[in-house]
């Protein structure tokens, strides 16, 4: 057989047929359900009288509209109707349909795309799918992750425990090379945003590879392949490696025993053959990587920490120049403006992207004996984090430093569970979208690491956290 | 779902270009639970049905009399263009049309109207003005959708031929969505479910507790 890449193994492993249109319909090996819109679904199944096939291949998880406070006063702790209506929603559509659900008072309540990884759900070779567009997310375990739509899609993974898809391209993206001190994988991922724009990998499933990926955690392997949708991507992945193994071995849902040994050696089958060839290959010298943070209203928008708000006036490309000119209006920023000199508001630690213990201990690193300027808060991606956080003593590190402590969920990444920037705020952001409105009406995101926000949370303003590594 | 082959039914004309998807479905309707009686029909083109204090006004088509048994919309161009919500098509649906007839439409919203079995094909901008001046100088007049033979017949007996997709005619006609589509596969999906199980035995499952 010719050399194939890790898309290429998995993707034909899933393939039950091919129709004559040329679509393929994949077999679902797991599905994560949200309760974003995900009722519009389970209403017409209702209607329709169809009921879930595969119902143990489902994993329901309350994370987008739970409010990350007052959880201890059940339903009264939702104030807002039309928000506990959708949780509600939810438990009840999970109920019915019989399928799992971590809710709202679970033990392992968190973000999916944290909580999957972290039960050893997300495994290597896996065909995985979501109501969420940021589903890739669990290809940093190896996986086929890719996002469905909320509604027909996602009820006919319900009904069906399958997908069609239209096959995409393929794309390497290597990263090599050994990243200076306080660059993190959200600058890396921002940095290849930056360079290949919203758009430049739409229509591709990305690999992540070179020796910079290799030397990465899982938990900066989780956060490269979550920001591949915002390079226009729907699918991103990392092939399996040992720090794959060891991140889920032992964890409740990865195989135990006999089936551990077997499945290590199917795993090892996975990674991208010598000489595959992919449709675009592109290469990033990790070296020349710095902190990155955003000035504009789209994820391309950014740049290293010690640049300048662009001008416009230098921009060519007319459709660049206006969205440039309409991003600095929103953002309420002048040319040239140094980024360090931006003063912020608020601050948000959380989200599927950087919510992860890894993230809260870079942020925590930071704030260990000072005071931040300005109020924010901190939302560890699931309990499993926050437990583990409070028994490494992060939350007094946060609390002393001046910043909530909060309950997991998307929170304020969205703002769909109510919690949201108030308008004309300017907040310094761990999450992945800086897109107008996305935290609120007319709230000002600026997305950089953890490391980078807790470093603005200090200063009241953008900063260069190599200036106060310890 | 119904099969879809030929409707003679009241069309009503639509005179506005551009009407989005959050015209069609409102924002404040998309946390609703759709259920059989309280479903999206109400919510349908709300704000231009209705007035600020909750009232038909009188001059939006569907509120007449003569429109009132309409199964067919003609719309302008653009008709669901904008955000990609699927409760637009829902909307459509509930409110118990059947078919639309535009200038052109939003692509997903198109998409998701014949996976809802709903027709939604385009004609030629004057062939839509023309319809819709005769359906304005008679109310409550039929038009009738042929879809095998991709026609739309005017009320003065005009015939207007329409493209379809062979995929997307074969689904309406047989009444069938994309669940259907899949479960004719059904055999293939068991016997590659089987082979799956055995080869990969360890793949995560989850219980309800």
């Amino acid at each position: 057989m010719s050399p194939r890449t890790l898309f290429e193994k998995i993707w034909s492993d899933h393939v039950i047929v091919v129709s004559p249109q040329g679509e393929a319909l994949l077999y679902v090996d797991f599905n994560l359900i949200n309760e974003g819109q995900s009722f519009l679904a389970f209403d017409q199944l209702r209607m329709e009288g169809r009921t879930a096939r595969r119902p143990q291949q489902h994993l329901a998880v309350t994370d987008h509209y739970l409010p990350t406070i007052n959880r201890d006063r059940g339903p009264a702790g939702m104030p807002n109707p039309e928000i506990r209506r959708v949780v509600e929603m939810m438990d009840e559509n999970a109920k019915e349909f019989g399928l799992p659900h971590v809710g709202w008072f679970h033990r392992d309540q968190g973000i999916a795309h944290v909580i999957s990884p972290e039960l050893g759900i997300s495994q290597p070779g896996m065909l995985i799918t979501c109501n969420d567009s940021h589903t890739a997310t669990n290809g940093a375990c190896g996986a086929l992750a890719v996002p469905i739509g909320g509604g027909n899609q996602l009820r006919h993974v319900v009904a069906t425990q399958t997908v069609w898809l239209k096959k995409p391209a393929t794309m390497r993206i290597s990263i090599d090379g050994t990243l200076p001190d306080a660059v993190t994988a959200k600058d890396v991922i921002l940095a290849i945003i930056q360079t290949i724009g919203v758009g430049g990998a739409t229509g591709y499933a990305v690999e992540y590879a070179g020796s910079a990926i290799r030397a990465m955690s899982m938990e900066g392997r989780l956060t490269i392949c979550n920001m591949s949708i915002e390079a226009g991507a729907r699918i991103g992945m990392i092939a399996p490696d040992d720090t794959t193994y060891e991140f889920l071995d032992g964890r409740p849902h990865a195989p135990q025993g006999a089936d551990w040994d077997k499945a290590l050696a199917y795993w090892a089958t996975l990674p991208t053959d010598a000489g595959a060839q992919f449709d675009r290959e592109l290469s990033f010298d990790a070296a020349q990587l710095a902190p990155m943070v955003s000035w504009g209203t789209s994820p391309e928008d950014c740049a290293p920490v010690n640049g300048v708000v662009p001008d416009p006036a230098g921009i060519d490309d007319s459709d660049r120049r206006r969205h440039v000119e309409r991003a600095l209006d929103y953002m309420k920023l002048k040319p040239a403006t140094p980024l360090q000199d931006i003063a912020i508001d608020r601050v948000f630690i959380g989200s599927c992207t950087n919510s992860r213990i890894e993230d809260l201990r870079a942020a925590a690193n930071v704030l260990r004996g000072r005071r931040v300027s300005v109020p924010g808060m901190v939302s560890p991606g699931s309990h499993g984090v926050k437990r583990q956080a409070e028994a490494e003593g992060l939350h007094e590190i946060f609390v002393a430093a001046g910043l909530e402590w909060r309950d997991p969920g998307c929170s304020m990444c969205n703002g769909s569970n109510g919690e949201l920037i108030a308008p004309g705020e300017r907040c310094a952001s761990t999450t992945n979208r800086n897109f107008e409105g996305r935290q609120g009406r007319g709230a000002l995101t600026h997305i950089m690491s953890p490391a980078m926000v807790a470093a603005a949370a200090v200063f009241g303003r953008l900063a260069d956290v190599r200036r106060m590594t310890r | 779902m119904q099969p879809f082959t030929v409707l003679t039914a009241v069309a009503a004309p639509l005179e506005i270009a551009k009407i989005d998807t959050g015209m069609i479905l409102p924002g404040r309707y998309m946390r609703r639970h759709r259920r059989p009686g309280h479903d999206y029909g109400e919510a349908f083109l709300y704000d231009l049905r209705f007035d600020d204090k909750g009232q038909p006004r009188a001059d939006f088509p569907t509120n007449q009399p003569a429109y009132r048994d309409a199964k067919i919309l003609v719309s302008d161009q653009d008709f669901g263009c904008g955000s990609s919500r699927e409760g637009a098509a829902f909307a459509v649906m509930d409110f118990g049309l059947q078919a639309l007839v535009g200038v052109s439409f939003g692509e997903i919203f198109q998409g998701n109207c014949i996976q809802n079995g709903i027709v939604a094909v385009t004609l030629p901008e004057a062939a839509i003005h023309d319809l819709w001046r005769q359906l304005r100088e008679k109310p409550g007049a039929e038009i009738t959708i042929d879809l095998p033979n991709q026609t739309v017949t005017a009320p003065d007996g005009n015939l207007h031929g329409f493209d379809i997709s062979p995929l997307r005619k074969d689904r309406l006609v047989r009444g069938i969505d994309d669940i259907d589509v899949t479960l004719e596969y059904r055999d293939a999906i068991e016997a590659f479910e089987t082979r799956r199980r055995a080869a990969v035995p360890w793949l995560p499952t989850a219980q309800r507790d």
